[in-house]
């Protein structure tokens, strides 16, 4: 994860000439390693979307027509997409630069809080000029996230807490604290509404927008950021410690580099970050620190980084996309009344795809495999792709039964059960396990379990679905085995 | 016989049995997050794998009729949602911490859908069928016990089964030594012939089917609906509670205990509703976040298994 593939095999051309970046972009575009990445993010895309997909037609949803407003939502809007990217640009920036010094920032939320708390404080209690007032209050907000960030840096380098736990533990300390700030000490005199908010802030501190009614300056900030992150990380000699420090702890302090440092100093950098991000939506978007503001941007910079494989420009793309998915979901939502939610089930399958880089590598082995195999012994892979496809064929016939309205818990719970042993029977077939043809038979005995229960209790609802695929299972288990004791025989399988 | 009773003896019964009821999910969450901690992976994810299994839960005893089959369906689910985990970490390598955010973001997302889809519901679920207290009527009007123990949830009684036969799976079983071993050195375990993966994907399962069954009490137990994002970080005070357990079933309750006494001394803070200490009610909800970090700072020496979060690696075949 921390590995910086992209930039490490570059070919460089023999020539006298020193190289401008551009020629090594230019270089970059023709090497296998910078493309990989992008790949694997665009197949966990995809592979989510088709999860989501049989996720939306279980739950009642049309998936074509999601996908359909959703796509267009994504794109008629750039500038409601990139009003949701702006925040997201800087958190995923902030975990991908922790991430980069091998740290994991998962509290950048606590960051975000207290960076716009300071911003708010400082945006409505102290009056400044027009220009200086918003950069005042957004440095304030990058200094207090910062220090929100520097603390668990010096406990993981000085102390060896792991970040992970103290970041996280501090980011609830810091939403509990801003919200016993708004509650207590600086709630808004003689306010009426129930959740607790700040006054609002000084218009001279306001971030106009860029154009129309979301998108606010805080993007050309989040996209300096972009800039800025990418300078130091790849040009300068704290960029390249942290990186050092990031890849090989040890080897970095051989090298002569103080992990210690570099540590502290990136979960600062981290904050500050995330500080920033928070200032900026309070400056430009919600005008007022109020209680629990944040839809989870903090949480979702994770997301951000992990597809952006902790890149800054990779980052900025990951941003984007999001942003333009969060727009995209609203439109679905107002038009295909599918659940905004739906967006965040994407988003977390897609991490879990990103985060199992070896599916992709172990899907597409399998698959071509298994057309090698189909090709060289017809005779031996022929069954178990009737297996595959029965597996499958019985997880989607199974779950559409589950959904089925109206009928008992005995039913849906053995129909769950059937669909999830068809999705194990497809897994362990497609790995070619040697016991795959007893999981395929337990498959068969839970159809025709099924199919009794249901012309016993239920009067037959699905009977002949059931009755069809318990005679076809069976008639595949016939085949298998027959396959198997050949193999057996021929001694290339063990009984 | 009631009027008798001093009220702050009635407050004290109340305390225990809210320290108790706040502890349950917490120390059956944080006992699954020990079983995968020690067997060599990180489970970030508890926390979705208790939404999922309150949600479950909630949902299957709503369609039957039956808590007991909605705590079966919460358990299962839960050891779902870690099957997901475990192939992502232990069949796929993957980064274990990255995965378990996955996990979280899914189980957010899907639940909150899915509350759309049954209950047809924004924030809360129609109420469901919990499960029946168990009254012990012999203590009923004695002052503390009484209000203590006299009706309490069956599950608050299963946690406690739960710790003891943690302890005699974890340290009297040889699956259990298998677990520690491959958390610890599982490179030695697979040289003694055991298969280091097939150890570390059972004991993720059991991590999340344990986290599915405290979720699952949040639901149908201790409050007898499903509420949108219901477990409100409970997952990652059970990681906390485990760090501060120093990653033992004993240490586990003592820990969850604790931040579950916190929790409820919240609650007896918020029904005396005195003003001046509902002033600073946040910061005794702080308490527990900032105990772990001061624990972790290394006033309390906390020895995490030795091979925890990395992927075990077999060499290449010759």
């Amino acid at each position: 994860m921390t590995a910086d593939e992209s930039s490490a095999e570059v070919e460089v051309p023999l020539t006298t000439k020193p190289l401008s970046s551009l020629d090594l972009l230019n270089a970059k575009l023709y090497t296998w390693s910078f493309w990989k990445p992008v790949m694997w993010a665009v197949i966990s895309i995809v592979l989510s979307l088709i999860v989501s997909a049989v996720i939306m037609l279980l739950s009642g949803y049309d998936p074509l027509l999601a996908y359909r407003t959703l796509f267009y939502g994504m794109i008629i809007q750039p500038d409601y997409a990139l009003y949701f990217a702006t925040p997201l640009i800087l958190t995923g920036l902030s975990v991908a630069l922790a991430f980069k010094c091998g740290l994991f920032n998962i509290g950048a939320e606590g960051q975000v809080y207290m960076g716009s708390m300071a911003a708010a404080i400082v945006g409505y209690a102290v009056a400044l000029p027009i220009v200086i007032h918003p950069l005042t209050c957004l440095a304030i907000g990058a200094i207090a996230g910062g220090l929100w960030g520097f603390v668990p840096g010096l406990l993981k380098a000085y102390r060896g807490a792991h970040e992970v736990v103290t970041t996280m533990m501090l980011s609830y300390t810091a939403i509990l604290f801003t919200q016993w700030l708004a509650t207590y000490p600086l709630r808004e005199p003689g306010q009426v509404q129930l959740t607790p908010q700040l006054p609002a802030i000084l218009p001279s501190a306001a971030i106009p927008n860029v154009v129309g009614n979301y998108l606010h300056w805080g993007i050309a900030l989040a996209i300096v950021s972009v800039f800025v992150v990418a300078f130091i990380l790849n040009r300068t000699v704290l960029g390249y410690e942290m990186r050092a420090v990031g890849f090989n702890r040890d080897a970095a302090e051989y090298a002569g580099i103080d992990p210690r440092r570099n540590m502290a100093l990136a979960l600062g950098l981290s904050g500050a970050l995330a500080g920033l991000a928070g200032a900026g939506e309070i400056l430009g978007n919600y005008g007022r620190f109020i209680d629990h503001w944040s839809p989870g941007i903090g949480f979702d910079g994770i997301t951000v980084a992990v597809l952006g494989r902790n890149h800054p420009w990779g980052t900025l793309l990951a941003a984007i996309f999001f942003g333009a998915l969060r727009s995209g979901g609203t439109f679905m939502n107002a038009v295909a009344h599918v659940p905004i939610e739906m967006v965040g089930v994407i988003q977390g399958l897609i991490v879990l795809f990103v985060a199992a880089p070896r599916v992709n590598d172990w899907l597409a082995k399998s698959g071509f495999g298994y057309a090698i195999w189909v090709k060289n012994e017809p005779k031996i892979a022929v069954p178990n792709l009737a297996a595959l496809v029965f597996g499958v064929i019985s997880s989607v016939l199974a779950l559409g039964y589950c959904t089925m309205k109206g009928l008992g818990g005995m039913f849906i719970g053995l129909y769950f059960l059937v669909a999830i042993v068809g999705a194990v029977s497809f897994g362990m077939t497609l790995s070619k396990y040697r016991r795959a043809p007893f999981i395929h038979v337990v498959l068969c005995m839970l159809w025709l379990l099924t199919g009794a229960v249901d012309s016993l209790y239920l009067g037959g609802v699905s009977f002949r679905t059931a009755a069809v695929m318990s005679i076809a299972g069976f008639m595949i288990a016939v085949a298998l085995f027959w396959v198997r004791s050949k193999k057996i025989k021929e001694g290339r399988c063990q009984p | 016989m009631m009027q008798a009773i001093d009220p702050n003896l009635l407050l004290l019964g109340w305390l225990i049995r809210s320290t108790l009821e706040m502890s349950t999910p917490l120390v059956l969450a944080a006992l699954g997050g020990m079983f995968s901690e020690k067997s060599g992976i990180v489970n970030i994810g508890l926390e979705g794998m208790m939404l999922m299994g309150a949600f479950t839960a909630a949902a299957v005893s709503w369609y039957t009729g039956n808590p007991w089959l909605g705590l079966l369906g919460g358990i299962a689910s839960g050891g779902l949602l870690a099957v997901v985990h475990a192939v992502a970490c232990v069949t796929f390598k993957g980064n274990q911490i990255v995965s378990g955010t996955g996990v979280i973001l899914f189980a957010s997302g899907f639940t909150t859908v899915m509350l759309k889809v049954v209950w047809n519901a924004q924030g809360a679920s129609d109420p469901v069928t919990k499960i029946p207290d168990v009254y012990i009527n012999p203590i009923k009007d004695v002052p503390i016990l009484g209000t203590a123990f006299g009706q309490m949830s069956p599950i608050v009684y299963l946690m406690f089964v739960m710790v003891a036969l943690s302890y005699y799976v974890l340290y009297r079983t040889p699956f259990g030594l298998r677990v520690r071993a491959s958390g610890e050195d599982p490179s030695t375990l697979d040289t003694a012939g055991v298969n280091v993966d097939h150890v570390r994907f059972v004991a993720v399962v059991i991590s999340g089917c344990l986290a599915g069954f405290g979720g699952s009490y949040l639901s149908i137990s201790f409050l007898g609906f499903f509420g949108k994002l219901m477990t409100g970080g409970q997952g990652f005070i059970a990681l906390a509670a485990l760090i501060f357990g120093n990653w033992t079933p004993i240490g586990c309750l003592l820990a969850g205990v604790f931040f579950g006494f916190l929790n409820g001394f919240q609650n007896t803070i918020q029904i005396l509703n005195v003003p001046e200490l509902q002033l600073y009610l946040n910061f005794v909800k702080m308490l527990p976040y900032v105990l772990v970090v001061v624990a972790l700072a290394g006033i309390r020496k906390s020895i995490p298994p030795k091979a925890v979060g990395t992927a075990y690696e077999k060499e290449a075949k010759a």
